[in-house]
């Protein structure tokens, strides 16, 4: 049987990781603008006026764009998801994902197409039916099991349950990225602890701490393995990315907003590759081995499958943040370009540069650029070492401005 | 007398100043987001001199913004 094709949807938390996943082969990305999206917190969202650069970007890339307005909603909002909506559907962002009724409604209302949030959690076919009146597009709880994914795409076949569009229902999964102790989104521990609501995209995450579990009648301290207690490890599909897509499912969706163009670029890569080899028929351990290796280098909490194969408890990290085995340093920024010899300047600002170290840019323009720097030219000659405020110049085929990032990249154990 | 200091880019408008201190905050229907009334302000940053009548109950509203961005001076 033909395989249908998939779509790779990105994470696009800044302009540098909109390029890198455009660089990786992503098939579309997702972003927030303002408030009202579930990474409000996080530095470098996006405004309102930024919608119509990154829709004309990914149009110039021939790549679709979704927004995501999946917050709680209070009355005080309304005024800023209309300006929103109507602004989008000016831009033609291709559709908006949405869990609070107010969205749906105004996205009926504006004609503006629509995705069912995962923050719906829509588990079940009577759920899906129910969405596919707006919707064409519908993201699963993260909890189900791929038996239960399964079931829902092939009553949407046998249904024939066809969305606002006149083609059948289209089922978005998670296949990789960070995962929620809690169902997905349901989570009131950061509001319990300081007021701050993850439900409108201000998790301060107090799951990924360590915990001491006590018996505070006798005081004493239970000995637990990891303090971890309520960080899981990111979820990663890569191994069973063949069962993934026997699935029958639409689009696989990469979280990461907050993560960086590095983590886009690598990991969106890997699935294009992974995604292609099923197609080809040559999907194989040693390739999944690989590509894991490759993932492993970037911000992750160490792997496991997640809920996918049925497991009835989630697997925990032993660390508070990445246990990458790669790290990166900042070391400087983009001075200046020139065009002709694509050649650009960058300025030293912390650390130092030396002969045959692997270096990382990252910008609005490049991406995400890794490589191993064989000739270092120093202040306009070639040197062994560049020190804080040495200027150095590189081959790089996009403009560099001072939004580029220069780092050093370092295997973590010697960093 | 001391002063409240809003940082308003960075607020998420979920309206606990509001609730909390509705004589100093409206939420705008505009953008979703808190407004400190009376205050004086350039850019992001708005600032409104208080009695000291308020300052309690303004360190109070301070510590329950969920993203800190009400500082009382």
């Amino acid at each position: 049987m033909k395989q249908k094709p998939i779509e790779l949807l990105a994470p696009a938390g800044s302009f540098d990781s909109l390029q890198a996943a455009i660089n990786a082969g992503a098939n579309a990305i997702y972003f927030g603008v303002e408030q009202l999206n579930m990474r409000t917190r996080s530095a470098g969202t996006f405004s309102i006026d930024d919608i119509k650069e990154v829709s004309s970007i990914c149009k110039a890339n021939n790549i679709r764009s979704y927004i995501t307005l999946n917050t709680v909603m209070y009355e005080h909002d309304m005024q800023l998801l209309k300006s929103i909506l109507k602004e989008i559907k000016k831009r033609g962002i291709d559709a908006v994902i949405a869990a609070d009724f107010s969205v749906i409604h105004y996205c009926i209302e504006l004609g503006v197409p629509l995705h069912i949030s995962t923050q719906a959690n829509v588990s079940n076919i009577e759920s899906v039916i129910f969405f596919s009146k707006f919707a064409d597009v519908i993201v699963l709880a993260r909890e189900l099991t791929l038996n239960q994914v399964k079931s829902i795409c092939a009553e949407i076949k046998r249904k024939k349950i066809k969305g606002p569009s006149g083609e059948p229902v289209k089922i978005e999964i998670f296949i990789h990225g960070a995962l929620c102790m809690a169902v997905s989104g349901k989570c009131y521990l950061s509001l319990h602890t300081q007021n701050a609501s993850a439900n409108r995209g201000a998790c301060v995450q107090n799951c990924r701490r360590s915990y001491t579990v006590k018996d505070t009648e006798s005081g004493e301290e239970l000995a637990i393995e990891n303090e971890y207690i309520m960080s899981p490890k990111d979820l990663c599909c890569i191994d069973i990315l063949d069962q993934v897509i026997a699935s029958g499912v639409d689009v696989l969706k990469i979280e990461g907003r907050t993560k960086g163009a590095d983590y886009v670029q690598v990991v969106t890569q890997c699935y294009k590759e992974a995604i292609q080899a099923v197609h080809d028929k040559n999907f194989s351990q040693q390739k999944v081995t690989a590509w894991k290796t490759e993932m492993s280098k970037v911000y992750n909490r160490g792997f496991w499958e997640g809920y996918y194969l049925g497991r009835t408890l989630g697997e925990w990290t032993d660390k508070p943040g990445s246990i990458a085995t790669e790290k990166k340093i900042y070391v400087g920024k983009g001075t200046k370009y020139y065009p002709k010899i694509a050649v650009g300047e960058f300025i030293i600002e912390a650390g130092s540069l030396k002969k045959g170290d692997t270096l990382m840019i990252t910008g609005p323009k490049c991406g995400m650029i890794k490589e191993k720097i064989n000739k270092l030219v120093v202040n306009g000659v070639e040197n062994a070492e560049a020190f804080k405020g040495d200027l150095i110049t590189l081959p790089v085929a996009t403009k560099v401005t001072a939004s580029d990032k220069l780092y050093k990249i370092v295997e973590t154990a010697d960093a | 007398m001391h002063k409240i200091i809003h940082y308003r880019n960075k607020c998420i408008g979920c309206g606990v100043c509001h609730e909390q201190q509705p004589v100093l905050w409206r939420m705008s229907k505009k953008d979703g987001k808190a407004t400190l009334l009376k205050s004086t302000g350039k850019k992001d940053v708005f600032i409104l001199s208080i009695p000291d009548a308020l300052v309690v109950h303004s360190q109070d509203v301070a510590r329950a913004c969920p993203v800190r961005v009400i500082k009382i001076l």
